[in-house]
């Protein structure tokens, strides 16, 4: 990301509040920076993403880095599902971001999902550097395209990597490849899921948020976990094969991550948008005093 | 094995000089065949290594209702070796190419933090804790493996995670590196098969035939994703991976994993 970036944002304390000291955005790429997303009490920087015509054409890149001073809060968010239209050749979409969370700060990467058409290439890769007692929230999650008009796990190419370093040690390193093309195709691994999402909770301000969303989880996915009948003996499946027996609707589970489980990472399929909306924004809603509004709250 | 000839003939022509120091190495009658009784040995089921302790997220899946009959199993098992391949081989690559102490350290590091996924994570330190301790049992000759064991047993900024482990064994036993890679298919395809036949979900018998079936997929899927840095290492199955994790939340279940 040496090259030009198209956004860089910085978030420092001035008088005390967290405040916007730089931000600056080029095309294809637009930062907006309302001022009252949250009650004036609350001590948070909030930031739209934006990019012109709604989405990433073929061959163009957005990288943005952002950087937020020891002690302060920031969310970057967009307005609706970020759109990779179609590739050209084999030229790729691509979003970079590269962020900075300082001492006792909080960052929320809380963004509508990514939707592929058909088709489209797109790379997307995100590095986080944090320190011992940063706070970092981020949502990565994308759809299966525009799947209401039949158009289910058409893309050709997505990867998608999230990196957390803490100094130089990797923490949590994650990469999502989906390419067209593979053994078995996208559309048949994903059965009738058209959402993948994952949410990183990080730092010691996010403690109990980890902790509910894990309780959760467990209470949500324990009950729609059992055996199958009969040890699902060959005579029984013949017997209901006729009708095929349903997967939950919405898949959650979650894993603390780092030496020290600071970090939490909740993995989430399901079958629409709206369920996965509707996790977020009860899952997340703790998160109200930090940004002085509750992520998802709109959508 | 045919185009293997002429490229050692032709290199010995080019060095010529050489010459007497390449025929010394150049397989003195004997060490292929206890090469080959190491590598059956380490591929055998019978080693104790514990790995069929886990069914790689199958028990998840059937309990899901992602996996109810044999078809399904054949696609789970499919989507486990593409990730296996797109996943770990780069760890098994990189470990057995440069089968050091130093070099490990750094990939059991970053494998730690790439398998963010708790219920696999622990199955592979549990799997590479248990595969190290039974080589560096059997494989007494092997002073690499007494030294790593000594030097890191209680340590705590390592977590002996199977994947590394497994190359750098199989390297330091003298596997080639297309052959540890293939090796790791092999024994990951094994268990997946293991667990579905004590799941219930298929019997030995067709177990088998099935195994014989996917294998030719499992050689693409090696000759696609081998050979790689652990930088490009991604995960391809990110339903399997939220199923898995689910695994602790069951509240029946037969297998760590």
């Amino acid at each position: 990301m040496a090259e030009a970036a198209t956004g860089v944002v910085r978030v420092e304390k001035v008088r005390g509040r967290s405040a916007l000291t730089r931000c600056f955005a080029r095309y294809p790429f637009k930062l907006i920076a309302p001022s009252k997303v949250g009650p004036a009490a609350c001590d948070a920087v909030w930031l739209y993403a934006l990019t012109y015509g709604g989405g990433i054409v073929s061959g163009d890149t957005v990288s943005c880095t952002v950087s937020v001073g020891d002690g302060c809060t920031a969310a970057i968010t967009t307005q609706a599902s970020t759109k990779v239209y179609k590739a050209v050749g084999s030229k790729c979409s691509q979003q970079l971001l590269e962020a900075r969370v300082g001492e006792e700060a909080m960052l929320a990467v809380i963004p509508d999902p990514i939707t592929c058409f058909s088709a489209a290439r797109y790379h997307q890769k995100q590095v986080f550097q944090v320190s011992s007692n940063s706070n970092l929230v981020l949502v990565d999650w994308f759809t299966s395209g525009r799947y209401e008009n039949g158009e289910k796990w058409d893309f050709s190419f997505y990867k998608s990597v999230n990196h957390i370093f803490l100094g130089d040690q990797p923490l949590f390193i994650d990469s999502v490849l989906l390419e067209q093309g593979s053994n078995c195709s996208i559309g048949k691994q994903m059965q009738e899921y058209n959402v993948i999402a994952m949410v990183v909770l990080l730092g010691p301000k996010l403690k109990h948020i980890q902790e509910q969303m894990q309780d959760e989880v467990r209470k949500l996915m324990s009950g729609q976990l059992r055996p199958p009948t009969s040890g699902g003996s060959l005579y029984t499946m013949r017997t209901q094969r006729a009708q095929h027996p349903q997967m939950p609707p919405l898949v959650a589970s979650c894993s603390p991550f780092g030496r020290t489980g600071t970090g939490m990472v909740a993995r989430v399929a399901a079958v629409s948008t709206e369920l996965v909306y509707s996790f977020l924004r009860h899952n997340l809603a703790a998160l109200q005093p930090f940004l002085g509004a509750s992520p998802y709250a709109a959508s | 094995m045919e185009s293997d000839n002429p490229v050692s003939k032709k290199s010995r022509l080019v060095h010529s000089v050489d010459c007497t120091m390449e025929e010394a190495p150049c397989t003195p009658v004997g060490v292929n065949q206890s090469l080959q009784w190491a590598q059956w040995q380490i591929l055998d089921s019978i080693l104790p290594t514990g790995g069929f302790a886990h069914s790689y997220g199958l028990e998840a899946a059937m309990q899901s209702r992602m996996v109810n009959n044999q078809e399904d199993l054949r696609s789970f098992v499919i989507q486990v070796l593409e990730n296996t391949g797109s996943l770990l081989l780069p760890f098994v690559y990189c470990a057995s190419k440069s089968p050091d102490a130093a070099a490990w350290v750094k990939l059991d590091q970053l494998l730690e933090a790439t398998l963010t996924n708790e219920v696999s994570r622990k199955a592979s330190t549990s799997q590479g804790s248990a595969l190290l301790r039974v080589a560096a049992s059997v494989f007494t000759e092997i002073e690499a493996l007494q030294d790593l064991r000594r030097t890191f047993l209680g340590s705590k900024s390592v977590s002996f995670h199977h994947a590394p482990i497994f190359g750098l064994i199989c390297g330091l036993v003298g596997f080639d590196s297309e052959t540890v890679q293939r090796a790791y298919m092999f024994v990951t395809m094994r268990d997946v098969f293991s667990a579905a036949t004590r799941l219930n979900l298929i019997g030995p018998l067709a177990a088998s035939v099935l195994q014989h079936q996917v294998a030719p997929d499992a050689e693409r899927m090696m000759q696609k994703w081998r050979d790689r840095d652990v930088a490009e290492a991604s995960q391809t199955a990110p339903l399997l991976d939220a199923l898995q994790g689910c695994h602790a939340y069951m509240f029946s279940r037969l297998f760590c994993s």
